[in-house]
């Protein structure tokens, strides 16, 4: 009991300096959740959270039952798969170019503008994206005239669209991921690398053996992060980026759901389509937490 | 002037083909409009001027946009109206919030789930319908016919009553109508006239002639600079809309499709027009449709339409078009104002004209115009003790705007160069949809006989201005293009005195399937027109139109008939 009071008390301002975020958490994270309920209403605002018709699953059936959904959860999950992919392999890949670099200038600089795109939005970035892309007056457009290649419709291309999404996502994001896998680089023990020399190891041979299993739990880590966002394909980006011609293939839940519902005061119905999110993202927030556990050792908590 | 120029680029952004500046008071009464007021009536304590002894307190919200500025010490909570209420009418205004434009209708759909909504306050058709069904709001009916001013009345019940119709709901009036009434969306012809005369060409007077400039201005290398870079015809992806829209190219072949495809339109305000049977069928559907679409194929196959348009949106089209790369453009009034001044006054060898509508054969050519249906609204609170306050504050905002006792200072407020447009602060603003065309009439006289004493002030001002880009000073270009003789609206006068205008017979509230379905079909259909013009089989047309008819098309046509046989049996 003593040790436990002496314990407490020590640990006291601890607990104080936790508690402003707890309540922060509490407020803002797990309040609104009794939003939730709208999903099962047919919300009208001016009848309030309470007042409002109960319809059960009306909501959900309305929202599969529209023609372009099943298109459209195709289309988010493909582009969140390979953003997810892109979006690890390419910060990788520079960080182990960038760890390589002895001169320290030119690593920070390539470090911080790399990660410049980041800061910005993507209202600012979409803009950019269009003109730079555009077929008529786009660098890009110049540039395979240049090399005689003809000129490519990119943003109005069914085709290219999906792929322009992830480009430029990892564009914007890759300096960011860079970062932090500098950081786990500089957190494996250089005792690694002299005895890898020692054995005779050659520089290829360090990054197979030392340094890749060295920052695989990190690696693991941001995979399985990223693992919650596979309906997250981002609605900046496409909504700032897309246009009625590439409906078919840059569609995503998101964009879809404001076209269907925001503008026509359709609550109910968007609510449900951020439930059903929230519950595909727990699942496999879940599953790959396990997965992480099992095959790589790693606890997050 | 400031004030049309805020309309202006209020309708840039993307699908403004509606409403422009119809509810602007920039735009005064008609000189001609002593008719006015009877209520310069002594205080009696039922007047439509009565003052509140002692004083009430009322609250609002407002929604403002970057362009409203306050003088120094001023803002929402004191301002010209702000007191003027306070000491004439014993009205004390307390604004709960004021938020962004954009932000409002979610700010107030939250305001309404909190059960926190105001005495009076604006809300849309949409919001308008909600709040009479969940009974939130009061009954005006009696408080108008009370209290409303001669002004105030012929304000809301202009335009044969289709304001004071949409407001009203089974005869009982459940809000007052603050714009509509107006035509300013119908649609002209802007056409560069130095490339017209570089091409050797005259202004048309057919959809042939039409598409036959638009190809010249895309292949006969217009602006002199020997490369193929230019286009005949502004398009993007709106493609109805009152700047860049193709709304004017459909009416030239009697047709009359309205769905603007950007990702920000509701794809609800749809056109129905009265068939053969009688009944009302939607506009976009009709077999006119199919034949336009097929010329503006045509025209993309030819170059003179952007083959970008599916991509860029009204501001993009707008920045292409005024870095000399088009020659020709569809769009409303507002269009000179924006985005063709700035142009205009910094190239001097830029010449735009304004050209009426032209018609593909030997039927007259009429505009669509949807703006006479109101889209903003004022409504009381039913918890509201004093209902007439709002009516009261409308008369005493409509008399010192338009009425005997106008007063400049209570519409803008000069100071240096700097014009400050003190309406804007009012809590309620009404106004007359036939004040620009009215002004501009008086103008157009002004101007012949060189005697401006018989303008109101704000006619001085175009009249002043127009004086001065005659005098050279280009920046004032755009008042010689909107108000003077052959100007926007002269040429909406025109289409009015001639009875140019199709109508848009449905004028209710969205339907239940259109709130559920309309932005399925407005994708569907958007994305059938972009395809067919930039070269898909015309016939897809027809599949689109089985498409929509089967996926709710059918049940909307169905219940906007339901609505007009109701509203015609009353």
């Amino acid at each position: 009991m003593l040790w436990f009071r002496k314990r407490w008390k020590a640990e006291l301002p601890f607990h104080m300096m936790a508690l402003p975020s707890v309540v922060f958490v509490l407020v803002f994270c797990y309040g609104p959740m009794a939003g939730v309920s709208i999903a099962f209403q047919q919300f009208v605002p001016t009848s309030g959270l309470f007042g409002s018709e109960w319809i059960g699953l009306d909501n959900f059936q309305y929202l599969f039952s529209m023609p372009d959904t099943k298109r459209v959860i195709f289309n988010t999950v493909y582009i969140a798969v390979m953003k997810m992919i892109a979006g690890l392999v390419m910060p990788i890949f520079i960080a182990l170019l960038l760890n390589e670099i002895g001169k320290k200038a030119f690593k920070r600089t390539v470090q911080t503008v790399i990660y410049m795109p980041h800061f910005l939005s993507w209202v600012i970035l979409g803009g950019i994206v269009i003109d730079v892309l555009s077929p008529n007056y786009g660098l890009v457009g110049d540039l395979m005239d240049w090399f005689g290649l003809p000129r490519v419709f990119f943003l109005g291309n069914e085709n290219w669209f999906p792929y322009i999404l992830v480009s430029t996502d990892v564009w914007k994001e890759f300096g960011f991921g860079t970062i932090v896998f500098l950081a786990a680089l500089t957190g494996i023990n250089p005792a690694l690398y002299e005895s890898a020399v020692i054995d005779g190891a050659g520089r290829w041979k360090q990054t197979l053996y030392v340094t890749l299993p060295g920052i695989l739990p990190i690696v693991v880590l941001m995979g399985t992060l990223s693992l919650g966002n596979v309906l997250n394909a981002g609605f900046d980006q496409v909504f700032n980026l897309y246009n009625p011609t590439v409906y078919s293939t840059g569609d995503i839940l998101d964009t879809y759901v404001y076209r269907m519902g925001f503008e026509n005061l359709q609550f109910g119905v968007a609510t449900a389509v951020g439930l059903f999110k929230s519950a595909v993202s727990f699942v496999l927030i879940s599953v790959s937490y396990l997965l992480a556990y099992r095959f790589a050792n790693y606890r997050i908590f | 002037m400031a004030v049309l120029m805020l309309v202006a680029v209020a309708c840039s952004n993307n699908n403004a083909g509606n409403s422009a500046s119809s509810d602007s008071p920039s735009s005064s009464a008609p000189a001609s409009a002593s008719a006015a007021p009877s209520e310069s009536a002594p205080a009696v304590a039922e007047g439509p001027l009565a003052k509140y002894d002692p004083p009430i307190e009322l609250t609002t919200v407002r929604h403002q946009n970057s362009g409203v500025k306050f003088m120094a010490g001023e803002d929402w909570d004191n301002n010209i109206y702000t007191r003027e209420l306070a000491v004439q009418l014993g009205i004390k205004l307390k604004n709960n919030w004021v938020v962004d434009d954009l932000q409002f209708p979610k700010k107030l759909s939250v305001s309404m789930v909190a059960g926190d909504l105001p005495d009076f306050f604006e809300v849309n058709l949409q919001q308008l319908q909600l709040l009479v069904d969940a009974g939130q709001i009061a009954d005006l009916t009696e408080v108008y016919d009370k209290y409303a001013s001669d002004l105030t009345k012929r304000s809301i019940e202009e335009s044969g009553g289709v304001k004071k119709d949409v407001s009203s709901f089974g005869g009982k009036l459940m809000a007052i109508p603050l714009d509509g009434g107006g035509r300013t969306d119908a649609q002209f012809l802007y056409i560069r006239n130095d490339w017209l005369k570089k091409v050797g060409l005259e202004p048309p007077k057919n959809m042939d002639d039409v598409i036959a400039i638009a190809k010249a201005f895309a292949n006969d290398d217009p602006d002199g600079n020997g490369k193929k870079d230019t286009f005949g015809l502004s398009l993007d992806f709106n493609l109805f809309n009152g700047w860049s829209g193709v709304d004017g190219f459909f009416n030239g072949y009697h047709a009359y499709p309205f769905n603007p495809g950007g990702p920000n339109s509701t794809g609800l305000k749809l056109v129905f027009m009265k068939g053969a049977d009688g009944q009302l069928a939607y506009a976009d559907i009709q077999p006119e449709v199919k034949t336009a679409l097929g010329k503006l194929q045509e025209l993309y196959k030819a170059g003179a339409i952007n083959p970008e348009f599916g991509v860029i949106n009204g501001e993009k089209s707008a920045e292409i078009a005024t870095s000399g790369k088009v020659g020709m453009t569809f769009g409303a009034t507002f269009v000179p104002s924006w985005p063709l001044n700035d142009m205009v006054a910094n190239d001097p060898n830029v010449d735009w004209g304004v050209y009426p509508l032209v018609s593909a054969d030997d039927q007259p050519v009429k505009a669509l115009s949807n703006g006479i249906v109101p889209t903003r609204y004022m409504v009381v609170n039913k918890k509201s003790e004093h209902p007439e306050a709002l009516i009261k504050m409308l008369n005493f905002y409509l008399e010192v705007n338009y009425g005997e006792s106008r007063d400049e200072e209570y519409h803008t407020h000069t100071e240096g160069d700097t014009v400050f447009n003190t309406f804007s602060y009012a809590p309620v603003q009404g106004g007359f949809a036939s004040t620009n065309i009215d002004d501009g009439q008086a103008v157009i006289k002004a101007l012949d006989s060189g005697d401006p004493s018989a303008l109101t002030p704000t006619a001085k001002v175009y009249y002043d201005n127009i004086l001065k880009y005659r005098g050279g000073d280009r920046g004032q270009w755009w008042y010689e293009k909107t108000f003077a003789k052959g100007s926007a609206y002269d040429l909406l006068f025109q289409y009015q005195e001639g009875d140019k205008f199709a109508t848009n017979e449905f004028t209710g509230s969205p339907t239940d399937t259109m709130v559920s379905k309309a932005s399925a079909l407005r994708d569907l259909q958007v994305q059938t027109f972009t395809r067919i013009i930039t070269g898909e089989s015309l016939d897809s047309f027809d599949k689109f139109v089985e498409n929509w008819k089967a996926q709710g098309g059918d049940a909307i046509t169905k219940e906007v008939n339901d609505w007009y046989a109701q509203k015609h049996a009353q």
